[in-house]
């Protein structure tokens, strides 16, 4: 059973979490493909939070590629495509490169680093290709 | 025979109230105690048993004494003002319970908010068909009352006994003609939307539990749902054929309401407080008797008392629910936070007060 968990004394947004959480569920298999998420209102009545703050993470993860929103069917997880496209990836290479550099910068060696990228993938399981 | 009649019904109404409060504070969800979110553990230690022993000594003797007095007045009138101090009176005890578990309430801030990304459980068209079959069932009697008017005499039946037949008489008016049909429509209306609300109202889920809440919610509101539109669907029933048969017994074309009006009132009360029992017993409020030992710390807006007055009134304007899980008592309550349930509930009040008026008015 998948479940969002909302922590109120964490630093990040409550949107901010929904949208993690969901991409992290996204990537780990644990809603494949053609999944349909509950409506925004079921979320935001169980959150206990406002509908727009649920309805900004489905936008987020509609922006990022993970979901497809239609009005009539709702929220609809969409597979990654079969090959990475250069105009997707590149922008998110270069946040990667941004995000290596500030750890690096933060004390991390590399070897560290290597470490901390094999955790994050083995976190996220689910489907990997190669 | 009707006095007597009406002071054992009113001493049976006092026994089950006495014994449905006996019974509350032990079918609450794991963790709450009198309205308040204690936490599961504090729940069970000696300072919450203490509360409850005393909640049930009050309420017991409370029940018999009131009943003993009802019995002794030998008087309806008698009988019902017992039961409205022996009410009062709980109200009282159940303030002064609150306040004590207050004591006991967790300092650290409440569970982190849970949602499950699983169908919601609200599926099922039994709501909305009560609602139309109600409301279809009020305009039905409505436009019955409204074609016959012309044929009607100059005074009509208003009031009928329990054997049926009238005894009470009123001018023929709008009012007086109109006003149960129309009683009809508003019923189906509130009784339908409930149903509604009711299938899709806020979850109240245990944070890694593995389902087991989630469970229990989704059976105790279908057994909600299903209770409540029973409900509405005997009285819309009871409603029309009385609103018929009170238009024929004024032309002459009937002696009185038929026996199948007191049959269904009848079975009305069956299903009523049987339907309570069966709630209470077998579910627990919000399915608590189905959670198990449920150690699962409840989350969100149950296990929040910043958002709750007295526990028994939700207020977060956060929060885009209608109708919340009671935390004491049996059902749901309305989010008065949320503006939509607060002009609704007002409307209906301003709506209930305004045929009130329009019925004293007309009738004469």
């Amino acid at each position: 059973m998948t479940a969002l968990v909302i922590d109120p004394a964490i630093d990040e947004p409550v949107y901010g979490q929904i949208a993690r959480q969901l991409r992290e569920a996204i990537v780990a298999g644990a809603l494949p493909p053609g999944r349909t998420l509950p409506a925004v209102r079921t979320v935001a009545s169980d959150l206990g939070v406002n509908l727009n703050t649920v309805a900004r993470a489905y936008r987020q993860l509609q922006e990022e590629g993970f979901l497809e929103i239609a009005h009539r069917t709702g929220a609809r997880v969409i597979g990654p495509p079969a090959s990475a496209a250069r105009d997707r990836v590149e922008p998110l290479r270069r946040d990667l490169r941004a995000t290596v550099a500030r750890l690096l910068q933060a004390g991390l060696d590399r070897g560290q680093l290597r470490e901390m990228l094999e955790a994050e993938l083995a976190a996220l399981g689910g489907r990997r290709r190669g | 025979m009707e006095d007597t009649a009406i002071l054992w019904m009113v001493a049976l109404e006092t026994v089950f109230a006495g014994a449905i409060y006996l019974v509350l504070p032990r079918i609450a969800r794991h963790g709450l105690l009198f309205g308040v979110y204690v936490g599961e553990e504090r729940a069970t230690a000696e300072a919450a048993r203490r509360i409850r022993r005393l909640w049930t000594r009050w309420v017991l003797g409370a029940t018999t004494v009131t009943v003993a007095l009802q019995l002794l007045l030998r008087r309806p009138l008698g009988a019902i003002l017992c039961l409205a101090v022996f009410a009062v009176g709980l109200l009282f005890l159940y303030l002064w319970s609150h306040f004590a578990s207050r004591a006991l309430a967790p300092t650290a801030p409440p569970p982190p908010a849970v949602a499950v990304l699983e169908d919601d459980g609200s599926g099922g068209i039994l709501p909305h068909a009560t609602l139309a079959f109600a409301v279809a069932c009020g305009l039905l009697a409505l436009a019955y009352a409204g074609v016959s008017y012309p044929s009607l005499p100059e005074r009509i039946p208003t009031h009928f006994g329990l054997s049926g037949a009238p005894d009470g008489w009123s001018a023929k008016s709008l009012g007086s003609v109109l006003l149960l049909p129309f009683l009809g429509v508003v019923q189906g209306l509130v009784l339908g939307l409930l149903c509604l609300l009711v299938s899709q109202a806020k979850r109240a889920l245990r944070l890694n539990d593995g389902g087991a809440s989630l469970r229990a919610q989704h059976a105790f509101r279908r057994a909600m749902t299903r209770f409540l539109c029973g409900i509405t669907w005997l009285v819309s029933l009871t409603l029309l054929i009385a609103s018929v048969f009170a238009i024929r017994t004024a032309q002459g074309r009937s002696a009185g309401l038929p026996m199948a009006v007191l049959g269904l009132a009848g079975l009305l009360l069956v299903v009523a407080l049987g339907g309570i029992v069966v709630l209470a017993v077998r579910y627990g409020q919000g399915g608590a008797r189905l959670e198990g030992a449920a150690t699962a710390p409840l989350t969100d807006g149950l296990a929040d008392n910043r958002y709750w007055v007295l526990g028994m009134f939700y207020v977060n304007r956060n929060d885009p629910s209608m109708m919340v899980e009671n935390r004491f008592g049996l059902g749901y309550t309305l989010n008065f936070g949320n503006w939509k349930a607060v002009v609704g509930l007002a409307g209906l009040l301003v709506f209930v007060l305004g045929l009130t008026l329009f019925a004293i008015l007309g009738v004469r």
